[in-house]
Protein backbone atom coordinates (compact mmCIF):
# COMPACT_ATOMS: atom_id res chain seq x y z
CA UNK A 1 0.00 0.00 0.00
CA UNK A 2 2.46 2.40 1.05
CA UNK A 3 4.89 1.56 -2.00
CA UNK A 4 2.01 2.14 -4.70
CA UNK A 5 1.87 5.35 -2.66
CA UNK A 6 5.07 6.63 -2.92
CA UNK A 7 4.87 6.15 -6.55
CA UNK A 8 2.25 8.20 -6.80
CA UNK A 9 3.84 11.01 -4.81
CA UNK A 10 6.96 10.57 -7.68
CA UNK A 11 4.13 10.97 -10.12
CA UNK A 12 3.12 14.65 -7.90
CA UNK A 13 5.90 15.94 -6.62
CA UNK A 14 7.04 15.90 -10.71
CA UNK A 15 3.77 17.45 -12.24
CA UNK A 16 3.08 19.65 -9.28
CA UNK A 17 -0.62 21.02 -7.63
CA UNK A 18 -1.00 22.82 -10.76
CA UNK A 19 -1.10 20.09 -12.91
CA UNK A 20 -2.43 17.21 -11.14
CA UNK A 21 -5.42 18.83 -8.34
CA UNK A 22 -7.26 20.09 -11.36
CA UNK A 23 -7.58 16.70 -12.69
CA UNK A 24 -8.12 15.23 -9.37
CA UNK A 25 -11.03 17.87 -8.70
CA UNK A 26 -12.61 17.28 -12.05
CA UNK A 27 -12.64 13.56 -11.74
CA UNK A 28 -13.52 13.94 -7.61
CA UNK A 29 -16.88 16.25 -9.39
CA UNK A 30 -17.40 13.61 -11.72
CA UNK A 31 -18.01 11.13 -9.15
CA UNK A 32 -19.75 13.01 -6.43
CA UNK A 33 -22.55 13.93 -9.45
CA UNK A 34 -21.39 17.30 -10.77
CA UNK A 35 -21.47 17.64 -14.53
CA UNK A 36 -18.30 17.05 -16.34
CA UNK A 37 -18.18 20.93 -18.29
CA UNK A 38 -18.82 22.45 -14.96
CA UNK A 39 -16.67 20.12 -12.99
CA UNK A 40 -14.11 20.59 -15.36
CA UNK A 41 -13.99 24.18 -15.57
CA UNK A 42 -13.46 24.48 -11.68
CA UNK A 43 -10.51 22.08 -11.84
CA UNK A 44 -8.69 24.60 -14.32
CA UNK A 45 -9.93 27.89 -11.76
CA UNK A 46 -8.20 25.75 -9.13
CA UNK A 47 -5.19 25.36 -11.33
CA UNK A 48 -4.87 28.78 -12.30
CA UNK A 49 -5.50 30.07 -8.42
CA UNK A 50 -2.37 28.07 -7.49
CA UNK A 51 -0.38 29.79 -10.00
CA UNK A 52 -1.99 32.64 -9.02
CA UNK A 53 -0.97 32.18 -5.40
CA UNK A 54 2.54 30.96 -5.89
CA UNK A 55 3.11 34.03 -7.54
CA UNK A 56 1.88 36.35 -4.70
CA UNK A 57 3.41 33.83 -1.83
CA UNK A 58 6.89 34.20 -4.22
CA UNK A 59 6.21 38.54 -3.88
CA UNK A 60 5.46 38.39 0.16
CA UNK A 61 8.35 35.63 1.13
CA UNK A 62 10.65 37.59 -0.55
CA UNK A 63 9.76 41.05 0.86
CA UNK A 64 9.05 39.58 4.41
CA UNK A 65 12.72 37.44 4.41
CA UNK A 66 14.22 40.84 3.85
CA UNK A 67 12.93 42.33 6.21
CA UNK A 68 12.54 39.26 8.92
CA UNK A 69 17.02 39.11 8.07
CA UNK A 70 17.38 43.13 7.97
CA UNK A 71 15.46 43.06 11.25
CA UNK A 72 17.55 40.51 12.79
CA UNK A 73 20.88 42.23 11.32
CA UNK A 74 19.67 45.80 12.37
CA UNK A 75 18.49 44.70 16.17
CA UNK A 76 20.09 41.61 16.93
CA UNK A 77 17.00 40.37 17.74
CA UNK A 78 15.99 36.87 16.06
CA UNK A 79 12.59 36.84 14.45
CA UNK A 80 13.63 35.05 11.24
CA UNK A 81 9.99 32.55 11.29
CA UNK A 82 7.84 35.10 9.24
CA UNK A 83 3.96 34.69 9.16
CA UNK A 84 2.64 33.90 5.73
CA UNK A 85 -0.86 33.80 6.60
CA UNK A 86 -3.95 30.99 6.45
CA UNK A 87 -4.35 31.77 2.78
CA UNK A 88 -1.18 30.42 2.22
CA UNK A 89 -1.38 27.60 4.28
CA UNK A 90 -4.71 26.82 2.39
CA UNK A 91 -3.22 26.73 -0.54
CA UNK A 92 -0.31 24.84 0.90
CA UNK A 93 -2.91 22.26 2.54
CA UNK A 94 -4.84 21.67 -0.99
CA UNK A 95 -1.68 21.65 -3.11
CA UNK A 96 0.39 18.78 -0.52
CA UNK A 97 -0.38 15.07 -1.49
CA UNK A 98 -2.79 14.74 1.45
CA UNK A 99 -4.49 17.46 -0.32
CA UNK A 100 -5.02 15.69 -3.19
CA UNK A 101 -7.26 12.92 -1.28
CA UNK A 102 -8.59 15.00 1.45
CA UNK A 103 -12.13 15.92 0.07
CA UNK A 104 -13.34 12.13 -0.76
CA UNK A 105 -11.59 11.68 2.43
CA UNK A 106 -13.57 14.10 4.34
CA UNK A 107 -16.61 12.55 3.00
CA UNK A 108 -16.09 9.40 3.42
CA UNK A 109 -15.07 9.41 6.67
CA UNK A 110 -18.83 12.29 7.59
CA UNK A 111 -21.39 10.08 5.75
CA UNK A 112 -19.41 6.78 7.60
CA UNK A 113 -19.78 8.99 11.40
CA UNK A 114 -23.47 9.73 10.21
CA UNK A 115 -24.48 6.57 9.37
CA UNK A 116 -23.21 4.74 12.96
CA UNK A 117 -25.19 7.88 14.62
CA UNK A 118 -21.26 9.26 16.05
CA UNK A 119 -21.95 12.41 14.28
CA UNK A 120 -24.97 14.47 14.28
CA UNK A 121 -23.18 17.59 11.58
CA UNK A 122 -23.05 17.15 8.29
CA UNK A 123 -20.43 19.23 7.26
CA UNK A 124 -21.02 21.09 3.72
CA UNK A 125 -18.10 23.11 4.28
CA UNK A 126 -15.29 21.33 1.85
CA UNK A 127 -13.43 24.80 1.56
CA UNK A 128 -12.52 24.00 5.51
CA UNK A 129 -11.01 20.34 4.44
CA UNK A 130 -7.93 22.56 4.21
CA UNK A 131 -7.26 22.16 7.84
CA UNK A 132 -7.38 18.24 7.75
CA UNK A 133 -4.94 18.38 4.95
CA UNK A 134 -2.61 20.67 6.62
CA UNK A 135 -2.09 18.69 9.66
CA UNK A 136 -1.98 15.61 7.34
CA UNK A 137 0.65 17.24 4.83
CA UNK A 138 2.61 18.39 8.42
CA UNK A 139 2.61 14.55 9.36
CA UNK A 140 4.10 13.81 5.63
CA UNK A 141 6.76 15.92 6.30
CA UNK A 142 7.92 14.75 9.50
CA UNK A 143 7.56 11.18 8.59
CA UNK A 144 7.98 10.57 4.94
CA UNK A 145 4.97 8.75 5.18
CA UNK A 146 1.76 9.64 2.79
CA UNK A 147 -0.89 7.02 4.46
CA UNK A 148 0.17 8.31 7.68
CA UNK A 149 -0.67 11.52 6.43
CA UNK A 150 -3.54 10.74 4.89
CA UNK A 151 -4.87 8.78 7.68
CA UNK A 152 -4.18 11.86 10.26
CA UNK A 153 -6.39 13.82 7.78
CA UNK A 154 -8.72 11.09 8.13
CA UNK A 155 -8.63 11.09 11.84
CA UNK A 156 -8.80 15.12 11.51
CA UNK A 157 -12.15 15.04 9.61
CA UNK A 158 -13.48 13.29 12.76
CA UNK A 159 -11.68 15.62 14.94
CA UNK A 160 -13.79 18.68 13.13
CA UNK A 161 -17.08 16.80 13.40
CA UNK A 162 -16.21 16.64 17.04
CA UNK A 163 -15.62 20.07 17.54
CA UNK A 164 -18.79 20.84 15.55
CA UNK A 165 -20.80 18.30 17.99
CA UNK A 166 -19.26 19.55 21.07
CA UNK A 167 -20.12 23.29 21.09
CA UNK A 168 -23.39 22.81 18.73
CA UNK A 169 -25.61 23.75 21.49
CA UNK A 170 -23.74 26.65 23.07
CA UNK A 171 -23.33 28.14 19.32
CA UNK A 172 -26.50 27.99 18.28
CA UNK A 173 -27.56 29.71 21.51
CA UNK A 174 -24.96 32.30 21.41
CA UNK A 175 -24.66 32.84 17.87
CA UNK A 176 -28.26 32.56 16.99
CA UNK A 177 -28.27 29.45 14.79
CA UNK A 178 -30.36 27.04 14.97
CA UNK A 179 -29.70 23.64 13.00
CA UNK A 180 -26.24 24.69 12.26
CA UNK A 181 -22.52 23.71 13.65
CA UNK A 182 -19.14 24.34 13.10
CA UNK A 183 -16.91 22.03 12.14
CA UNK A 184 -13.39 23.87 12.04
CA UNK A 185 -10.32 22.81 13.62
CA UNK A 186 -8.73 26.18 13.70
CA UNK A 187 -11.77 28.33 16.05
CA UNK A 188 -12.44 24.50 17.83
CA UNK A 189 -8.52 24.63 19.03
CA UNK A 190 -9.41 27.26 21.98
CA UNK A 191 -12.61 25.09 23.28
CA UNK A 192 -10.04 23.48 25.93
CA UNK A 193 -8.40 26.53 26.63
CA UNK A 194 -11.44 28.52 26.97
CA UNK A 195 -13.08 25.84 29.23
CA UNK A 196 -10.35 25.27 31.39
CA UNK A 197 -8.84 29.33 31.84
CA UNK A 198 -12.87 30.22 32.24
CA UNK A 199 -13.18 27.52 35.04
CA UNK A 200 -9.91 29.09 36.42
CA UNK A 201 -11.02 33.13 36.23
CA UNK A 202 -14.28 31.98 38.10
CA UNK A 203 -12.63 31.64 40.95
CA UNK A 204 -10.58 34.80 41.04
CA UNK A 205 -12.43 37.55 43.14
CA UNK A 206 -12.74 40.87 41.01
CA UNK A 207 -11.49 39.23 37.99
CA UNK A 208 -14.73 37.15 37.57
CA UNK A 209 -16.98 40.21 38.02
CA UNK A 210 -15.47 42.18 35.40
CA UNK A 211 -18.08 42.41 32.26
CA UNK A 212 -16.56 44.30 29.66
CA UNK A 213 -18.98 45.75 27.04
CA UNK A 214 -18.33 45.16 22.63
CA UNK A 215 -20.13 48.69 21.92
CA UNK A 216 -17.46 51.45 22.12
CA UNK A 217 -14.47 49.02 21.28
CA UNK A 218 -15.28 48.37 17.78
CA UNK A 219 -15.26 52.31 16.97
CA UNK A 220 -11.75 53.12 18.26
CA UNK A 221 -9.91 50.58 16.26
CA UNK A 222 -12.00 50.83 12.99
CA UNK A 223 -8.58 50.92 11.27
CA UNK A 224 -7.38 47.73 11.80
CA UNK A 225 -10.65 46.16 9.86
CA UNK A 226 -8.84 47.63 6.71
CA UNK A 227 -6.63 44.70 5.31
CA UNK A 228 -4.76 47.17 3.17
CA UNK A 229 -4.49 49.87 5.47
CA UNK A 230 -2.84 47.03 8.05
CA UNK A 231 -0.53 45.99 5.75
CA UNK A 232 0.90 49.32 4.81
CA UNK A 233 0.91 50.32 9.10
CA UNK A 234 2.65 47.26 9.34
CA UNK A 235 5.11 46.98 6.50
CA UNK A 236 6.19 50.79 7.01
CA UNK A 237 6.74 49.72 10.83
CA UNK A 238 8.59 46.54 10.67
CA UNK A 239 10.39 48.29 7.38
CA UNK A 240 11.67 50.81 10.12
CA UNK A 241 12.70 48.38 12.38
CA UNK A 242 14.61 46.74 9.98
CA UNK A 243 16.39 49.25 7.73
CA UNK A 244 16.70 52.25 10.15
CA UNK A 245 20.25 53.47 9.16
CA UNK A 246 21.16 57.16 10.38
CA UNK A 247 23.81 57.93 8.23
CA UNK A 248 21.12 57.10 5.18
CA UNK A 249 17.74 58.50 5.41
CA UNK A 250 17.19 58.46 1.90
CA UNK A 251 17.96 55.04 1.68
CA UNK A 252 15.90 54.16 4.53
CA UNK A 253 12.76 55.66 3.36
CA UNK A 254 13.02 53.80 -0.40
CA UNK A 255 13.64 51.00 1.69
CA UNK A 256 10.50 51.58 4.03
CA UNK A 257 7.56 53.02 1.77
CA UNK A 258 8.63 49.62 -0.55
CA UNK A 259 8.15 47.24 2.27
CA UNK A 260 5.22 48.95 3.41
CA UNK A 261 3.44 49.09 -0.22
CA UNK A 262 4.41 45.41 -0.95
CA UNK A 263 2.68 44.54 2.52
CA UNK A 264 -0.10 46.63 1.17
CA UNK A 265 -0.29 44.85 -1.82
CA UNK A 266 0.02 40.90 -0.05
CA UNK A 267 -3.07 41.92 1.96
CA UNK A 268 -4.80 42.23 -1.16
CA UNK A 269 -3.85 40.01 -3.37
CA UNK A 270 -3.39 37.37 -2.07
CA UNK A 271 -7.16 36.66 -0.27
CA UNK A 272 -7.79 37.78 -4.02
CA UNK A 273 -6.00 34.73 -5.57
CA UNK A 274 -7.26 32.28 -2.85
CA UNK A 275 -10.48 33.77 -3.52
CA UNK A 276 -10.31 31.90 -7.27
CA UNK A 277 -9.25 28.85 -5.77
CA UNK A 278 -12.69 29.36 -3.69
CA UNK A 279 -14.49 29.26 -6.79
CA UNK A 280 -12.52 26.61 -8.18
CA UNK A 281 -14.31 24.63 -5.44
CA UNK A 282 -17.62 25.49 -5.19
CA UNK A 283 -19.20 23.17 -8.39
CA UNK A 284 -17.20 20.45 -6.11
CA UNK A 285 -18.80 21.64 -2.83
CA UNK A 286 -22.42 22.23 -3.94
CA UNK A 287 -22.00 18.22 -5.66
CA UNK A 288 -20.77 17.15 -2.24
CA UNK A 289 -23.35 18.75 -0.30
CA UNK A 290 -26.14 17.23 -2.14
CA UNK A 291 -24.32 13.69 -2.46
CA UNK A 292 -24.32 13.45 1.40
CA UNK A 293 -27.22 15.20 1.87
CA UNK A 294 -28.75 12.22 0.07
CA UNK A 295 -26.72 9.69 1.61
CA UNK A 296 -27.52 10.81 5.50
CA UNK A 297 -31.44 10.38 5.35
CA UNK A 298 -33.83 11.86 7.71
CA UNK A 299 -32.56 12.33 11.14
CA UNK A 300 -31.91 15.41 12.82
CA UNK A 301 -29.13 16.56 11.75
CA UNK A 302 -26.73 20.27 12.38
CA UNK A 303 -25.26 21.60 8.53
CA UNK A 304 -21.62 22.03 9.28
CA UNK A 305 -20.54 25.58 7.99
CA UNK A 306 -17.47 27.96 8.39
CA UNK A 307 -17.22 29.75 11.50
CA UNK A 308 -16.67 32.88 9.03
CA UNK A 309 -20.42 33.23 9.76
CA UNK A 310 -19.81 33.99 13.22
CA UNK A 311 -16.99 36.61 13.05
CA UNK A 312 -19.15 39.14 12.12
CA UNK A 313 -20.71 39.23 16.01
CA UNK A 314 -19.46 41.97 17.85
CA UNK A 315 -18.14 39.83 20.77
CA UNK A 316 -15.86 37.92 18.19
CA UNK A 317 -14.82 41.09 16.35
CA UNK A 318 -14.00 43.47 19.28
CA UNK A 319 -12.10 40.93 21.21
CA UNK A 320 -9.81 40.11 18.11
CA UNK A 321 -9.33 43.80 17.88
CA UNK A 322 -7.84 44.24 21.54
CA UNK A 323 -5.67 40.89 20.60
CA UNK A 324 -4.28 42.15 17.65
CA UNK A 325 -1.98 45.00 20.00
CA UNK A 326 -1.33 42.25 22.13
CA UNK A 327 -0.44 39.73 19.92
CA UNK A 328 2.36 42.21 18.45
CA UNK A 329 3.52 42.96 21.90
CA UNK A 330 3.83 39.38 22.82
CA UNK A 331 5.74 38.42 19.61
CA UNK A 332 8.89 41.11 20.74
CA UNK A 333 8.24 40.03 24.50
CA UNK A 334 8.44 36.12 24.41
CA UNK A 335 11.79 35.07 25.40
CA UNK A 336 12.73 32.05 22.74
CA UNK A 337 9.68 32.99 19.92
CA UNK A 338 11.06 33.44 16.68
CA UNK A 339 8.27 34.16 15.24
CA UNK A 340 7.54 37.74 13.35
CA UNK A 341 3.45 38.39 12.85
CA UNK A 342 2.90 40.15 9.84
CA UNK A 343 -0.36 38.23 7.37
CA UNK A 344 -2.56 36.65 9.96
CA UNK A 345 -2.90 39.32 12.36
CA UNK A 346 -7.29 39.28 10.39
CA UNK A 347 -7.48 35.81 11.58
CA UNK A 348 -8.08 36.64 15.03
CA UNK A 349 -11.52 37.05 15.35
CA UNK A 350 -10.83 32.86 13.92
CA UNK A 351 -8.89 32.20 16.86
CA UNK A 352 -11.22 33.43 19.56
CA UNK A 353 -15.10 32.89 17.68
CA UNK A 354 -15.70 29.60 19.43
CA UNK A 355 -14.61 30.70 23.40
CA UNK A 356 -17.84 33.19 23.00
CA UNK A 357 -20.33 31.42 23.72
CA UNK A 358 -18.21 29.49 26.61
CA UNK A 359 -17.95 33.14 28.35
CA UNK A 360 -21.10 34.54 27.61
CA UNK A 361 -20.02 36.92 25.44
CA UNK A 362 -17.53 38.39 28.32
CA UNK A 363 -14.81 40.00 26.20
CA UNK A 364 -12.25 40.60 28.68
CA UNK A 365 -12.93 36.87 29.13
CA UNK A 366 -12.14 36.19 25.84
CA UNK A 367 -9.37 38.37 25.25
CA UNK A 368 -7.40 36.57 28.67
CA UNK A 369 -8.17 33.35 26.42
CA UNK A 370 -6.99 34.60 23.41
CA UNK A 371 -3.89 36.11 24.81
CA UNK A 372 -2.75 32.66 26.14
CA UNK A 373 -3.70 30.74 23.25
CA UNK A 374 -1.40 32.99 21.16
CA UNK A 375 1.21 33.00 23.26
CA UNK A 376 1.46 28.94 23.68
CA UNK A 377 1.21 29.53 19.94
CA UNK A 378 3.84 31.61 19.25
CA UNK A 379 6.23 28.66 20.76
CA UNK A 380 4.30 25.74 18.44
CA UNK A 381 5.31 27.79 15.81
CA UNK A 382 8.33 28.65 16.41
CA UNK A 383 9.16 24.77 16.84
CA UNK A 384 7.10 23.74 14.35
CA UNK A 385 8.51 26.09 11.55
CA UNK A 386 11.05 23.68 10.02
CA UNK A 387 7.97 21.32 8.89
CA UNK A 388 5.64 24.46 8.24
CA UNK A 389 8.22 25.21 5.28
CA UNK A 390 9.19 21.85 4.40
CA UNK A 391 5.64 21.38 3.54
CA UNK A 392 5.34 24.62 1.54
CA UNK A 393 7.81 23.30 -0.52
CA UNK A 394 6.58 20.17 -0.89
CA UNK A 395 3.74 21.78 -2.38
CA UNK A 396 5.56 23.65 -5.17
CA UNK A 397 5.67 26.57 -3.63
CA UNK A 398 9.18 28.15 -4.54
CA UNK A 399 11.47 29.37 -1.76
CA UNK A 400 13.59 32.50 -2.69
CA UNK A 401 16.88 32.40 -1.70
CA UNK A 402 18.15 32.44 1.64
CA UNK A 403 14.32 32.87 2.62
CA UNK A 404 13.49 32.77 6.13
CA UNK A 405 11.04 29.73 7.80
CA UNK A 406 7.04 30.33 7.61
CA UNK A 407 4.25 30.11 9.58
CA UNK A 408 1.16 31.18 9.78
CA UNK A 409 -1.68 31.51 12.55
CA UNK A 410 -4.02 29.35 11.19
CA UNK A 411 -3.00 26.30 11.68
CA UNK A 412 0.86 26.75 12.72
CA UNK A 413 -0.05 28.10 16.21
CA UNK A 414 -2.39 25.36 17.00
CA UNK A 415 -1.36 22.52 19.69
CA UNK A 416 -3.21 20.33 17.77
CA UNK A 417 0.04 20.15 14.94
CA UNK A 418 2.14 19.78 17.60
CA UNK A 419 -0.40 16.57 19.20
CA UNK A 420 -0.22 14.63 15.89
CA UNK A 421 3.22 15.37 14.69
CA UNK A 422 4.14 13.78 18.30
CA UNK A 423 1.99 10.85 18.03
CA UNK A 424 2.84 10.01 14.57
CA UNK A 425 6.97 10.33 14.71
CA UNK A 426 7.25 8.74 17.49
CA UNK A 427 4.49 5.83 17.43
CA UNK A 428 4.17 5.61 13.60
CA UNK A 429 0.42 3.96 12.74
CA UNK A 430 0.37 3.38 16.34
CA UNK A 431 0.33 7.28 17.01
CA UNK A 432 -2.81 8.04 13.94
CA UNK A 433 -4.43 4.71 16.09
CA UNK A 434 -4.19 6.58 19.37
CA UNK A 435 -5.71 9.82 18.01
CA UNK A 436 -8.46 7.76 16.64
CA UNK A 437 -9.42 6.25 19.55
CA UNK A 438 -9.19 9.43 21.22
CA UNK A 439 -11.30 11.01 18.79
CA UNK A 440 -14.14 8.15 19.03
CA UNK A 441 -13.83 8.35 22.26
CA UNK A 442 -14.97 12.01 22.60
CA UNK A 443 -17.61 11.46 19.71
CA UNK A 444 -18.94 8.59 21.55
CA UNK A 445 -19.10 10.42 25.10
CA UNK A 446 -20.58 13.27 23.39
CA UNK A 447 -23.56 10.65 21.71
CA UNK A 448 -23.80 9.31 25.55
CA UNK A 449 -24.08 12.11 26.40
CA UNK A 450 -21.11 12.11 29.09
CA UNK A 451 -19.83 15.56 28.21
CA UNK A 452 -23.51 16.48 28.41
CA UNK A 453 -23.09 17.41 24.83
CA UNK A 454 -22.33 21.41 25.23
CA UNK A 455 -19.10 23.51 26.48
CA UNK A 456 -19.73 24.44 30.02
CA UNK A 457 -21.14 27.66 29.13
CA UNK A 458 -24.89 26.89 29.86
CA UNK A 459 -24.64 28.80 33.14
CA UNK A 460 -23.57 32.19 32.60
CA UNK A 461 -25.62 33.05 29.22
CA UNK B 1 -30.67 49.13 -20.24
CA UNK B 2 -31.20 49.27 -16.50
CA UNK B 3 -28.32 50.39 -14.47
CA UNK B 4 -26.20 47.36 -12.95
CA UNK B 5 -27.03 46.96 -9.57
CA UNK B 6 -23.86 46.35 -7.22
CA UNK B 7 -24.60 43.95 -4.34
CA UNK B 8 -21.99 43.65 -1.75
CA UNK B 9 -21.41 40.59 -0.22
CA UNK B 10 -20.12 40.03 3.45
CA UNK B 11 -18.35 37.06 5.14
CA UNK B 12 -15.99 37.15 8.06
CA UNK B 13 -12.96 36.55 5.49
CA UNK B 14 -14.20 38.10 2.00
CA UNK B 15 -12.95 34.62 0.59
CA UNK B 16 -14.70 31.72 1.70
CA UNK B 17 -18.51 32.02 2.24
CA UNK B 18 -18.78 35.07 0.33
CA UNK B 19 -17.52 33.73 -2.56
CA UNK B 20 -20.42 31.10 -2.32
CA UNK B 21 -22.89 33.59 -2.14
CA UNK B 22 -21.68 36.36 -4.40
CA UNK B 23 -21.31 33.19 -7.13
CA UNK B 24 -25.36 32.41 -6.78
CA UNK B 25 -26.32 35.89 -7.10
CA UNK B 26 -24.54 36.11 -9.72
CA UNK B 27 -25.89 33.53 -11.71
CA UNK B 28 -29.27 34.00 -10.75
CA UNK B 29 -29.65 37.36 -11.39
CA UNK B 30 -28.27 36.30 -14.47
CA UNK B 31 -31.17 34.12 -14.83
CA UNK B 32 -33.81 36.69 -13.91
CA UNK B 33 -32.66 39.52 -16.06
CA UNK B 34 -31.50 41.28 -13.57
CA UNK B 35 -27.81 43.26 -14.19
CA UNK B 36 -25.40 42.25 -11.33
CA UNK B 37 -22.24 43.30 -10.15
CA UNK B 38 -20.71 41.89 -6.74
CA UNK B 39 -18.37 42.75 -4.44
CA UNK B 40 -16.89 40.86 -1.77
CA UNK B 41 -15.56 42.04 1.75
CA UNK B 42 -15.37 41.31 5.12
CA UNK B 43 -18.48 42.41 7.96
CA UNK B 44 -16.22 45.20 9.58
CA UNK B 45 -15.59 46.91 5.98
CA UNK B 46 -19.13 47.28 5.24
CA UNK B 47 -19.71 50.79 6.38
CA UNK B 48 -16.39 51.77 4.52
CA UNK B 49 -17.86 50.45 0.65
CA UNK B 50 -21.60 51.08 1.44
CA UNK B 51 -22.09 54.47 -0.15
CA UNK B 52 -22.53 52.88 -3.97
CA UNK B 53 -24.04 49.64 -3.51
CA UNK B 54 -27.79 48.62 -3.86
CA UNK B 55 -28.37 45.99 -0.99
CA UNK B 56 -25.62 44.10 1.61
CA UNK B 57 -25.95 40.26 1.51
CA UNK B 58 -24.12 38.73 4.53
CA UNK B 59 -23.52 35.29 6.00
CA UNK B 60 -22.28 36.98 9.49
CA UNK B 61 -23.90 39.81 11.82
CA UNK B 62 -23.47 42.96 10.06
CA UNK B 63 -22.87 46.47 11.89
CA UNK B 64 -26.19 48.06 12.41
CA UNK B 65 -27.78 51.03 11.43
CA UNK B 66 -26.93 50.68 7.85
CA UNK B 67 -28.32 52.92 5.14
CA UNK B 68 -28.96 50.74 2.22
CA UNK B 69 -30.91 47.53 2.52
CA UNK B 70 -28.71 44.45 4.20
CA UNK B 71 -30.11 40.83 4.34
CA UNK B 72 -28.75 38.26 6.60
CA UNK B 73 -28.69 34.84 5.84
CA UNK B 74 -27.13 31.11 5.65
CA UNK B 75 -29.17 29.75 3.46
CA UNK B 76 -26.97 29.92 0.02
CA UNK B 77 -24.69 28.29 2.44
CA UNK B 78 -27.01 25.06 3.64
CA UNK B 79 -29.37 24.96 0.82
CA UNK B 80 -32.58 25.75 3.06
CA UNK B 81 -34.96 28.03 1.70
CA UNK B 82 -32.04 29.23 -0.61
CA UNK B 83 -35.08 29.71 -3.12
CA UNK B 84 -36.79 32.06 -0.94
CA UNK B 85 -33.50 34.46 -0.37
CA UNK B 86 -33.58 34.63 -4.24
CA UNK B 87 -36.83 36.06 -4.36
CA UNK B 88 -36.20 38.47 -1.66
CA UNK B 89 -33.11 39.50 -3.23
CA UNK B 90 -34.62 39.95 -6.95
CA UNK B 91 -37.29 42.06 -5.20
CA UNK B 92 -34.96 44.83 -3.84
CA UNK B 93 -32.72 44.62 -6.69
CA UNK B 94 -35.79 45.08 -9.63
CA UNK B 95 -37.44 47.55 -7.58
Amino acid sequence: MDSLLTGLKTVVDGLGATVLLPVFIFIIGVILGAKPGRAFRAGLTIGIAFIGINLVIGLMWTSLSDVAQAIAANTGVTRDVVDVGWPSSAAIAFGSSVGLWIIPVGIAVNVALLLTGLTRTLNVDIWNFWHMAFFGSLVVAATGSLGMGIATAAVMAGLALFVADWSAKPVQKFYGLPGVSVPHLLSGAILPIAIVVNWVIDRIPGLRDIDLSTDTIQKRFGVFGEPIMMGLIIGIVLGLIGFWDGSNIPGTITRVLQTGMALAAVMLLLPRMVKILMEGLIPISEAARSFVQKRAGNREINIGLDSAILIGHPAAISSALILVPIAILLSIVLPGNRVILFADLAVIPFVVALAAPIVGGNVLRMVIIGAITLAAGFYIATAQAPLFTQAAVASGFTLPENASQITAIGDGFLWISLVVVALASWLGYFGVVIMAALVGAGLAALKGGRLGDHAAGEEQS
Amino acid sequence: MPRKKIVLVACGTAVATSTVVANSIEEEMAARGIPVETRQCKATEVPGLIEDVDLVVSTTPLPPNLPKPAIVTLAFLTGIGRDAEIEKIAGILKG
